[in-house]
């Protein structure tokens, strides 16, 4: 799915759910406090993009680093649990309890210690998104991928390695999907933490916009995350296909022996 | 057989849980009687708080503790408030017949469509405060604040308030140093931040006791004292409800004004006290004994008009505040707003 593409989806969904509230709105005569007139979402849009799209920018900006965070948090969790030792349960352990609690409930802490800044939002962007991922490195790091792997063994070269080379390099489409997946929570996450006490962003920009009572500019800003995480997962997903190409040779999907001519 | 006895402890286990679970307060409300509403069937009144139960909710909750509603021939529910709460909102969608809003929620309404009507008005002060260290420093005048720390959540009323204090008293934003105030008060403890804004006769109350043990003396900052007459809580209906059903209006801004005027009764503290300890457990009783009489200086201060008067005076400056500072595009009518009920009511100083 190229970035066109995907914009062009995103804004006939978000189009589509915009003309259901308003179908709503005039079929039961219902304020514009209620659910704002198109007249005035246009002059919002009209008065705020600069400031919202700075804002969402700033959201993005600090999801694609958060995201960067949990892939490497997760690879690394994922390296260490993956085996059957003590240090290997206690990691699992840890990783899935930290995952039990709600984020809501371990933010302020966070927020104690880090403040209001960037470093706060970072991880908590960064926790939100990396449990999906470090289930699917934690089952690619530990299954084995016997065909190959066998080789590599009985022939006495086999290291954790070698190992972790070949079992990516089978899932290359695994991961690619649950890094993609995992973009839009890391977008969630950024959001969440900046609802909850940044200073910056859309998140920030969207509380404040709750306590007016401005569902206009919540409007606004939903479409504007919309289009930034279209446009953010489209990359992603264009950049998986590139390294996969370039992994696999010619094009051809990984875990695949390539035809011979 | 241990296996179908397991399956059904379970299933009773399960029923229990789900049971209790969808039984809040509003549920167990003893039942009284009941009043036609608009549509004609028997339904409870519903009344949506503006926040979660505490002291600044004590009138309404001693109104349906004590059996005031009651004995006005209603049946009243309850409904907790809170930050994704608006009553404005559930009045418009029929989940409410009243409820209580902040004025400058009901004017941002009204300005946008929407047909809200203010019946009466709780607080005759705003209890928005800032509170601060007296130890360090005392704040006669805004002009003290120069220099200082403020904390304001952007977005929030305590920003429209300071905004409009600062304006009328010719301070500008370079003279003092604003903090974004998030729900974590080690800022303020820390002296990052000087002046940090609480509810007074609630979380006020809460910091003022920590500050008292770490041997520090509270103060509060209040705008009203320097001319910001900035309206809290008032209750609500709908204009349809208003116009269509005026005895249950009637009836119900009676008993509301009743009971909070009961509950500001210091003869009726104790009461009133273990009243909303019931609905707020997590608060010990002696607290919001402190808290209820923080509210009652609030609710009916001494130089006040009577329990439930609309301050149109003050009501006028709110708006002026929202337009002045860009919050609202159309500014509504007060008169359309500002109504007492359709009966001659002592309380009221409304047409």
């Amino acid at each position: 799915m190229n970035i066109l593409e995907g914009l062009f989806q995103f804004v006939c969904i978000y189009s589509c759910a915009l003309l259901l509230l308003w179908t709503i709105k005039f079929i039961y005569g219902l304020s514009d406090y209620l659910i704002p007139s198109p007249g005035e979402l246009v002059r919002i849009v009209h008065s705020d993009w600069v400031i919202y799209t700075r804002a969402v920018l700033n959201t993005l900006a600090v999801a694609i680093a958060g995201h960067i965070l949990a892939v490497s948090m997760a690879a690394v969790i994922g390296l260490l649990g993956r085996t059957d030792s003590r240090i290997g349960h206690l990691t699992r352990t840890a990783a899935y309890n930290l995952q039990a609690y709600p984020i809501v409930a371990v933010a302020p802490i966070i927020f104690i210690f880090l403040g209001n800044g960037l470093a706060s939002r970072l991880l908590i962007s960064a926790m939100i998104c990396y449990f999906p991922l470090l289930l699917s490195f934690l089952g690619i790091f530990s299954q084995p991928v016997e065909e190959v792997e066998h080789f590599f063994r009985v022939s006495g070269r086999i290291n954790w390695k070698l190992e972790i080379a070949v079992r990516t390099f089978e899932n290359l489409d695994k991961l690619k999907t649950v890094i993609v997946g995992s973009g839009t929570l890391a977008m969630v996450g950024t959001i969440v933490a900046e609802f909850l006490a940044a200073t910056n962003g859309i998140g920030y920009m969207i509380r404040k916009a709750l306590y007016q009572n401005n569902l206009a500019r919540i409007l606004f800003s939903l479409f504007l995350i919309g289009l930034c995480s279209s446009v953010y997962l489209s990359l992603i997903e264009t950049l998986g296909n590139w390294t996969r190409r370039k992994l696999t040779g010619n094009g051809h999907e990984a875990g695949h022996e390539p035809e011979l001519q | 057989m241990s296996f179908l006895f397991n399956i059904i402890s379970i299933l009773v286990f399960t029923l229990a849980c789900l049971f209790s679970a969808g039984c809040t307060s509003e549920d167990s409300q003893p039942p009284g009687p009941q009043i036609e509403d608009i549509t004609g069937t028997r339904q409870p009144i519903i009344y949506r708080l503006k926040w979660l139960y505490n002291a600044s909710v004590a009138g309404d909750i001693w109104a349906l503790h004590s059996g005031i509603f009651r004995n006005h021939g209603l049946r009243v529910q309850l409904q907790e408030g809170g930050p994704e709460q608006d009553a404005i909102k559930d009045l418009e969608l029929g989940r409410a017949h009243f409820g209580v809003a902040s004025a400058d929620q009901v004017i941002r309404a009204a300005a946008k469509g929407a047909r809200v009507i203010v019946l009466a008005q709780i607080f005759q002060v705003n209890p928005l405060q800032w509170i601060y260290s007296g130890s360090s420093r005392v704040i006669r005048t805004p002009d003290d604040l120069k220099g200082l720390c403020i904390g304001i959540t952007y977005g929030g009323n305590d920003e429209t308030i300071m905004m409009a204090l600062l304006k009328k008293h010719g301070i500008s934003l370079d003279q003092i140093r604003l903090y974004a105030v998030h729900y974590d008060f080690n800022p303020f403890w820390k002296g990052k931040v000087d002046l940090w804004p609480v509810y007074r006769n609630t979380q006020g109350i809460v910091l003022q006791e920590k500050m008292d043990r770490g041997g520090h003396e509270a103060m509060f900052f209040d705008p009203n004292t320097h001319g910001i007459s900035f309206v809290a809580n008032s209750i609500i209906t709908s204009r349809k409800i208003y116009l269509n059903n005026p005895e249950l209006v009637k009836k119900f801004t009676r008993a509301a004004i009743e009971g909070w005027t009961d509950a500001m009764d210091p003869l009726n503290a104790d009461q009133v006290a273990l009243a909303v300890h019931r609905f707020a457990p997590d608060t010990p009783v002696d607290m919001i004994s402190r808290q209820l009489d923080a509210t009652r200086s609030l609710v009916a201060p001494e130089h006040r008009k009577k329990i439930g008067s609309v301050d149109r005076q003050a009501w006028q400056q709110t708006k002026d505040i929202l337009v002045s500072q860009g919050l609202i595009q159309r500014p509504p009518d007060l008169e359309t707003i500002l109504k007492t009920p359709p009966y001659d009511m002592a309380c009221g100083t409304g047409k």
